[in-house]
């Protein structure tokens, strides 16, 4: 299957996942007004092509728009949760300092993602047996090197119940 | 009435050794309603199992104390989980993470109005530096002009004089009888051989 783009990496897993601007709860849209041609829309447009699908990959509930050749300067528009709409202005700026101004002001803090990360790890304990929706593992058969599930293969005598019992009670 | 089984109890049933080619097993509610009852069960009365009184009591007793505990337990989790939530939403830590995320949102939006304004005055400069260079340029572009118009007429202006200059030394009408005994007076000789510098080398002798 051949590569598809320009850039084809930025369509890879990996480089999708390295992006860190992920917003906080309350913005909801993000708008890029940028141009096509033009030195001072260089920074929005590199920004429109390498970092905002790093962005949507992260933030797969926040509705992203691009408008080309709308207005003579760029800039970006963020709506929020309480109707608060923030504008950012990125004439001239460089890409890299756009998606770091723009982690520092709706991007969730490095803090506040530890936090969620260690909520998630309590929240689900690799070492409980239970339904697949909130467990790893529903029985202890499932595991490599385990006695496997007696409805696949027929457990040894010795181990079934009904044995034991039979020789519990000859021995009495 | 038969179902065919698949999967785990697939082995178990192989052992048994059928004989058709798909495995089925019997399942339990094997006839339908207008099945006539079986031979062997036709004058069967269902007697449930024999209740011991004694027994029956010690029982129920067990049995309630238990289920008791169980249902208080229960109760005792919910509402464990239910006040956490609540304490979540409305307790008073998180009012004041409200309130210190309001702050801090508050002072990075002022952060960024900062920006904003830093870049407004930016673009207004160049703006400016902009508006003056293309102001610069049109003057210069119609001094170029005027400069050029000056010259073309100065160019036209030397010519008519050249023109003027040559004029002296037409040939006209009135003395056309004049340079015609002037040409047949003095006769031009116009063999000669120059060299590569331009000198004349060799004339021919006029006869």
């Amino acid at each position: 299957m051949p590569m598809k783009g320009r850039y084809p990496i930025r369509r890879t897993l990996e480089y999708l996942q390295k992006g860190d601007i992920i917003f906080k709860n309350k913005v909801k849209i993000m708008t890029v007004n940028y141009n096509t041609h033009g030195e001072l829309s260089e920074g929005a447009r590199k920004f429109v092509f390498f970092n905002i699908p790093q962005i949507q990959y992260k933030n797969p509930w926040v509705q992203i728009m691009m408008f080309k050749n709308m207005t003579p300067s760029p800039f970006l528009k963020f709506y929020l949760d309480d109707g608060e709409q923030v504008l950012v202005d990125v004439e001239g700026k460089d890409y890299k300092r756009i998606s770091q101004h723009v982690k520092k002001i709706l991007g969730k803090s490095e803090e506040v993602l530890q936090a969620e990360a260690q909520a998630k790890m309590q929240a689900s304990n690799p070492a409980n047996f239970g339904p697949k929706k909130y467990c790893l593992r529903e029985c202890i058969c499932e595991v490599e090197g385990q006695v496997p599930c007696p409805s696949t293969t027929p457990l040894p005598k010795e181990m079934t119940g009904k044995y034991r019992a039979k020789m519990a009670e000859s021995q009495e | 009435m038969f179902q065919v089984i698949g999967g785990r109890s697939v082995q178990a049933v192989r052992l048994l050794a059928p004989r058709s080619a798909v495995l089925v097993e019997a399942v339990r509610g094997r006839k339908s309603r207008n099945d006539p009852v079986a031979k062997s069960k036709e004058g069967r009365i269902k007697v449930p199992p024999p209740v011991d009184p004694v027994e029956m009591v010690v029982l129920k007793e067990r049995y309630s104390e238990y289920e008791l505990i169980m249902r208080a337990l229960r109760l005792e989790f919910k509402e464990e989980v239910l006040r956490k939530k609540y304490e979540e939403e409305t307790g008073s830590q998180a009012e004041e993470r409200a309130r210190q995320e309001k702050e801090e949102h508050r002072a990075l939006m002022d952060w960024n109005d900062q920006e904003n304004l830093q870049m407004l005055k930016a673009r207004i400069l160049r703006i400016q530096k902009e508006e003056e260079e293309a102001e610069s340029k049109t003057v210069e572009a119609a001094i170029q002009r005027e400069e050029e118009l000056q010259e073309f007429i100065r160019q036209k202006e030397k010519e008519i004089l050249q023109l003027q200059e040559e004029a002296k030394n037409f040939i006209t009408l009135e003395n056309l009888d004049q340079r015609i005994e002037e040409a047949l007076d003095n006769p031009k000789n116009y063999n000669f051989a120059i060299d590569k510098e331009g000198s004349v080398v060799k004339r021919t002798v006029l006869q």
